[in-house]
């Protein structure tokens, strides 16, 4: 029995991930009645799969190349990838100074690539791959409503994915804090600033707030912007309810201006997330005084 | 929209291909861009240094180029010096040839006149003798009259 279609129940389609998780009642399951159940055991896997299948395209593409060597004219894609590269390179000299952090570069550059193209996914059209993943699963007796079939295919529009970015910069936070200043130097750092260590529990609040408010803006500066862009995206789709030409045109013409604004929106964001692992790395190395 | 296990996954997904990119992507392709500046560097080096030497040769060219030149003036002021002195002592050897052709012609020239006088005076004082014995019909004795005719000669 399919649901009627509303406009409330499109914007619900189109923010709801296809969910995997453990229940107490049916154990695995994929289905999205049960999803309130799950709990914190569930995994977004069209976020996951997505997120993979680009990390593998960003693997593929800087792998695959042919590197021409230095005594011979470089490719185009080698110049494509020697010019990522050089754009990371001139980012962490420019907030590093000098580093002999070997990490540091693959970091950044994964960073830029993979959260660019993640981005990049919504450029898609809203309706293509939800669209498709409904007809796909109904048709393959996987659901019995097509409605129930889910696909969300922005990883970046997923908190999950962004904080889970955040947090693996965040642990690279502490760990170099840790290996460059020491435990004590680290631990120092949280509780003596920025009133020395008569107010040891004041300072500890504070910093540690400050602390983890990096990785939480970090992850959900990417979320917020890449989500509200969907949002428009969804919202503008929603003129094709009015069941008209003249609207038709109207989003149509929306959607190309929303999108060509997008362009800004999805290289600026996956930029300012690379500057902003870079920048907490550096912090982690600063061994002077605030 | 909840959090959940996905993040986690995600963290670990994260740091799985960081670690891809930190192995397999970001080192032959740094090295390739660093080959290539320290080959491009040499290379600018080496323009340089030829540059340099181009303009060293360019001067040793010049200046020697001078040297030829000031070399090939003096040789042809030489040579000229040479053929006018040349041509004056040929000039003063034609005519010293030419004045002694010319005394040994006139020298020839008096010694004929001379012969050829000589040759009209014997003529004239035979022409004389006969002349003298034709007036006074009688011979005169050659002998006899030898100094008288050759008085007569030289007189003439």
């Amino acid at each position: 029995m399919a649901k009627e279609l509303t406009s409330k129940s499109y914007i619900d389609h189109h923010l709801t991930n296809l969910t995997c998780g453990k229940t107490e009642s049916v154990g695995w399951t994929c289905d999205h009645n049960y999803y309130d159940e799950m709990g914190f055991m569930a995994f977004h896997v069209d976020s996951i799969t997505i997120s993979i299948l680009l990390g593998v395209a960003f693997v593929a593409l800087f792998k695959l190349i042919k590197l021409n060597p230095a005594d011979q004219k470089p490719t185009r894609m080698q110049n494509f990838v020697e010019m990522c590269v050089e754009f990371v390179n001139e980012n962490i000299k420019s907030i590093f100074g000098s580093t002999d952090n070997k990490l540091i570069g693959p970091l950044a550059l994964t960073v830029l690539i993979w959260v660019f193209f993640m981005n990049l996914m919504d450029l898609i059209p809203v309706d293509f791959l939800p669209e498709l993943t409904k007809q796909v699963s109904y048709a393959s007796g996987i659901v019995d409503d097509p409605n129930d079939a889910y696909f969300k295919f922005v990883p970046t529009t997923d908190p999950n994915i962004t904080l889970g970015m955040a947090l693996g910069v965040f642990i690279l936070t502490i760990f170099y804090s840790i290996k460059i200043k020491g435990l004590g130097g680290f631990v120092a750092e949280l509780t003596l600033h920025p009133f020395g260590k008569f107010a040891i529990p004041f300072n500890f609040a504070l910093e540690i707030m400050q602390l983890l408010a990096k990785p939480l803006s970090l992850g959900l500066r990417l979320f917020g912007n890449l989500y509200a862009g969907e949002m428009i995206f969804i919202l503008i789709a929603l003129l094709m309810f009015f069941q008209s030409a003249v609207f038709g045109v109207l989003g149509l013409g929306l959607h190309l201006l929303w999108a060509l604004f997008h362009i800004l929106v999805v290289s600026l964001q996956a930029f300012i997330f690379m500057v902003l692992t870079i920048l907490y790395l550096s912090m982690a190395h600063e061994t002077g005084d605030h | 929209m909840n959090i959940n296990a996905t993040l986690i996954s995600q963290a670990l997904i994260f740091a799985v291909f960081v670690y891809i990119c930190y192995k397999y992507i970001w080192p032959p392709i740094l090295s390739t861009m660093e080959e290539r500046e320290n080959k491009m560097a040499a290379g600018l080096e080496a323009a340089k240094q030829a540059d340099d030497s181009l303009e060293e040769a360019k001067l040793t060219y010049e200046k020697e180029l001078k040297e030829a030149k000031e070399e090939a003036a003096n040789i042809v002021e030489k040579a000229n010096k040479r053929s006018s002195q040349i041509l004056n002592d040929a000039k003063v050897k034609a005519e010293a040839e030419a004045e002694k052709i010319i005394e040994s012609g006139s020298k020839k020239l008096e010694n004929e006149a001379n012969k050829t006088r000589e040759e009209l005076k014997q003529q004239l004082s035979s022409i004389v003798v006969e002349t003298a014995s034709k007036i006074i019909d009688e011979e005169i004795d050659e002998k006899k009259h030898e100094n008288i005719i050759k008085k007569a000669a030289e007189e003439i």
